[in-house]
């Protein structure tokens, strides 16, 4: 970590900033509270934020699923924060550990660049197209639209859980049995250096338009539910396209930084995103993203899937209870 | 392509060591340090607009008044009508740049802004480098984000 520390000045000059703002901020806040928050509560929750953004994007950028699909349930399920509000917020959280680890991932060839804008593309457009909907919804829906929300994304939590569960470790360097016309025409055939395992690996995405069209997909379900999209858009890459693990995962941290740029503006614009909640978690994620990268290049490509799975599946619950209560009324004791 | 071909590039071979390091592509590099660099210094921003939010007393919304509204569980039109009348729908921060809240969503854009840029330094370096197919990628990537900025 000290040696870290040495390497990357611009994260020490980050973190001790931090600290430092935020005991300025503790010494000669102007925050006087109200009935709802005191004054220290509102210091709390602010360095909080910042503390779990922090662990959470260290442990997205290793899993390569951008953070919002640890941050968005996690709101939704366990507190009364306004659905947009977390959305956007979440968008954020997905958004800039993914920014912040591009450089890393960039300079050490973990990413694909002809891979990332041939991706980009139907994901920007998905999650532009996922942005506009849920404003639409939240607008013309209230709390119906806010319980249906929670349910569809208790849905899909479960879906990647499994999807995780199922992937298991012999994917970490796919060979697919057969390169289809589109992928040769294209020929994104790459390689880089495992440093791992100290060797180069040698690899060509295959089933590239069945890709694309899960992309867009991907995008709309970032950008609706606020996600981002990483939790996906490592699978396709890896499962679907035959990219190793550890390019997926860089390349999807840098997917997800373009995608979320696009679903965010109309967040920003409509004011769901609020800057003094989501200033902690962004801060969070830029320091714990440049951490992440440096991680993820030397520990084998596989080590944060069972804690991501387990994450996934206690907030799965959660959410599904809380959207069943929220649209049938039903009251469910869980968690 | 034939299988065999792509099974002996994706095997390693014992011949392979440090001395086969593949070059890392320089358009990747350039997209990256672009990025990487104005999300540090939008960080740099936001901190210290959220020093200014919470340690003066100039900011375009009350704090206070923010972050009870938001614990309550107010949602976004609710929050902003009862701070300033109305929600917003714009760049509402561009006008309060020398406010707290003003500074902290400004840095917050200015990180989510540097992907057009670093599109842009990317798309040039792949035209350079004669992968004109994803050159224009790259550009239909950035004029399609630039659109969601200003529409």
């Amino acid at each position: 970590m000290t040696d870290l520390l040495k390497r990357v000045p611009e994260l020490t000059f980050l973190i001790v900033l931090t600290i430092i703002a935020y005991a300025i901020m503790a010494m000669f806040s102007q925050i006087s509270g109200t009935e709802v928050l005191s004054a220290w509560s509102a210091w709390g929750i602010i360095v909080a934020s910042f503390l779990l953004s922090l662990f959470i994007a260290v442990i997205a950028v290793l899993g390569g699923v951008g953070g919002g699909v640890i941050f968005t349930p996690i709101m939704l399920g366990f507190t009364s924060v306004d659905t947009l509000l977390v959305r956007s917020t979440g968008l954020v959280v997905a958004m800039f550990s993914g920014l912040v680890s591009s450089g890393p991932f960039m300079r050490k060839g973990l990413a694909d660049v002809r891979l990332v804008f041939y991706c980009a593309i139907p994901i920007i457009i998905g999650a532009m197209a996922g942005s506009q909907v849920a404003i639409g919804m939240a607008e013309n829906m209230g709390e119906t639209g806010d319980a249906i929300v929670r349910l569809l994304l208790g849905c899909v939590l479960v879906f990647i859980a499994v999807m995780f569960i199922l992937g298991g470790s012999k994917t970490e360097y796919p060979q697919p049995k057969k390169i289809d016309k589109v992928s040769e025409m294209l020929n994104i055939k790459s390689r880089y250096w495992e440093e791992s395992l100290n060797k180069t690996v040698h690899y060509q995405p295959n089933k590239i338009f069945l890709g694309g069209i899960l992309f867009f997909v991907v995008g709309f379900t970032g950008g609706f539910f606020g996600l981002g999209g990483g939790w996906a858009v490592v699978p396709v890459l890896n499962l679907v396209m035959s990219v190793p693990l550890k390019v997926s995962a860089a390349s999807s941290g840098v997917l997800l930084a373009i995608g979320n740029a696009a679903a965010i503006w109309p967040y920003i614009v409509k004011g769901a995103l609020i800057a003094v909640i989501a200033a902690p978690w962004m801060i969070g994620q830029v320091i714990g993203g440049i951490l992440g990268a440096h991680i993820l290049a030397k520990i084998k490509a596989g080590f944060v899937r069972n804690i991501l799975i387990v994450l996934l599946i206690l907030t799965s619950i959660k959410l599904l209870s809380r959207g069943i209560e929220g649209l049938f009324g039903i009251d469910i004791p869980v968690l | 392509m034939t299988i065999e071909s792509l099974e002996h590039d994706i095997h390693e071979t014992k011949d392979e060591g440090h001395h086969d390091r593949p070059v890392v592509p320089l358009a990747g590099v350039v997209y990256g340090d672009i990025i990487y660099w104005i999300t540090i210094l939008a960080t740099i921003v936001v901190i210290i607009g959220s020093i200014v939010t919470f340690v003066t007393t100039n900011n375009y919304i009350d704090p206070n008044y923010l972050l009870s509204a938001i614990w309550e569980g107010k949602n976004v039109e609710e929050i902003w009508v009862g701070a300033v009348g109305a929600q917003p729908d714009g760049h509402w921060y561009l006008p309060h740049l020398t406010t707290g809240n003003g500074i902290t969503a400004g840095g917050i854009a200015l990180g989510v802004f540097s992907v057009i840029p670093g599109i842009i330094g990317a798309a040039y370096l792949l035209f350079k480098e004669g992968e004109r197919l994803f050159g224009v990628l790259a550009v239909l990537s950035a004029i399609i984000t630039s659109v969601a900025v200003v529409y």
